[in-house]
């Protein structure tokens, strides 16, 4: 069963509290949505759920184990997108694609069609540092068409990105949501519909 | 694995900088030697070696300064924490590729700058064997020390203090066994410490360097 549950997390960072006492489950085919103003620790959430970050105090699980105890376990499940797209500038955009799929320890197959949804089928061999903002951003979400895990973390996934790729995202959205994947997405669009919001307050 | 092994290649050859600075350092450093000593050929063959040795260190630290600084930036490092390829062995796989592009040229080099300074064969033999089983020691150790004081304000200092008195031993067991060749005296002593020590090092330093990383980035 797949379920992520949270209990009791709190962040503290520099002496100020973001967030205490925050508790979730999240099932199948939940999506959530983190809002919060700029600095309310939304990043830093997606870091602890990611198990980058430890917790000062609570837990984390994934499918009733501790995040912690699953160690590179929780990666195969895992797809997890910073503020950086974790690109390397120097490679190609095939190249980087390639560098991905043996992180994931993964095949590299028919990724044409999902670079011609990104738009990108055409800047195949272009290096990424010729890239704009949202071509980056775009080819930083190809890792999720191409190798599909159960949970996706995204923070700010829309940034930079045009309105018909934002579309082309939302309806792989949807499609991982049908396929009962799990998202949490940070985000200052409130561009979801039936997705659970957890508004992170300043203290 | 290879793929990686091949990619992360790739990387090192198109930034040139990072294989041609260390190598021009060390290149200059060493006409450094005859002119602030003595051009005396004589005082040359018998002390250049240590001076190709301190270069070849020197070169080292300024080619893994900047290793996991760029990944980090990129925000590849996280990725590669979260990946399903196991840290240590992708930390190897980067390691190997990091020395293969810089410092091989500089081994490579280093029979040429022998005949220059009228070093003879064995000489020349002992101090390429050296350097060979040496610098994987001292990428290790650098690149452990980038890992340690990744992210910090003022690394480049730290990294000097922290590192330099962990390699002092590699440098002691390198040149003396320079030095016996000199005098024909067998180097199977110092080259057996010299050669444990590579293999000690590279066989564990991937792990602790994983672990410094996971640390690093739990912020």
């Amino acid at each position: 069963m797949d379920v992520l549950e949270v209990t009791h997390l709190s962040c503290i960072r520099q002496h100020k509290t973001l967030f205490t006492d925050l508790n979730f489950t999240l099932n199948a085919g939940d999506i959530l949505l983190i809002e919060g103003e700029n600095g309310s620790g939304k990043s830093s959430l997606l870091r602890l759920l990611t198990g980058l970050s430890t917790p000062q105090c609570g837990s984390i699980f994934w499918r009733r184990q501790s995040i912690q105890q699953l160690g590179t376990r929780y990666g195969q499940d895992l797809h997890y997108l910073s503020h950086q797209n974790g690109l390397k500038s120097e490679l190609t955009v095939k190249e980087n694609l390639q560098l991905t799929a043996e992180l994931h320890a993964n095949a590299l197959t028919a990724f044409e069609h999902t670079l011609a949804l990104l738009q990108l089928n055409a800047y195949q061999n272009y290096f990424v540092h010729q890239l704009s903002a949202g071509q980056k951003r775009r080819l930083a979400l190809a890792k999720l068409i191409l190798f599909p895990k159960t949970l996706w973390i995204l923070d700010e996934p829309l940034t930079s990105l045009d309105t018909a790729t934002q579309q082309v995202f939302l309806s792989q959205l949807e499609a991982h949501r049908k396929k009962g994947g799990i998202a949490i997405i940070s985000s200052h669009h409130p561009f979801l519909l039936n997705a659970h919001t957890l508004r992170l307050g300043s203290c | 694995m290879l793929g990686i092994f091949y990619l992360e290649l790739l990387l090192l050859l198109r930034r040139s900088q990072e294989w041609l600075y260390p190598l021009a350092f060390f290149l200059i450093v060493i006409t450094l030697f005859p002119l602030a000593l003595s051009p005396d050929p004589l005082f040359l063959q018998k002390y250049i070696a240590g001076g190709i040795w301190i270069a070849a260190l020197f070169a080292s630290f300024l080619s893994v300064a900047a290793l996991f600084d760029a990944d980090k930036k990129e925000g590849h490092l996280e990725q590669m924490l979260l990946g399903q390829t196991p840290l240590p062995l992708l930390i190897l796989t980067k390691l190997t590729a990091q020395w293969l592009v810089t410092q091989l040229p500089l081994i490579i080099l280093t029979p040429l700058l022998g005949l220059l300074f009228h070093l003879s064969s064995s000489v020349i033999f002992a101090l390429t064997l050296s350097l060979l089983l040496g610098t994987p020691i001292l990428t290790c150790i650098g690149s452990l020390g980038v890992a340690l004081t990744l992210g910090l304000r003022q690394q480049g200092v730290l990294l000097g203090l922290l590192i330099l008195p962990l390699v002092m031993p590699i440098l002691i067991f390198a040149v003396t066994m320079v030095q016996q060749s000199q005098v024909q005296l067998a180097i199977s002593g110092p080259l057996a410490f010299l050669a444990g020590l590579s293999i000690l090092v590279i066989t564990f330093v991937p792990w602790v360097i994983a672990a410094a990383l996971r640390i690093g980035m739990d912020d």
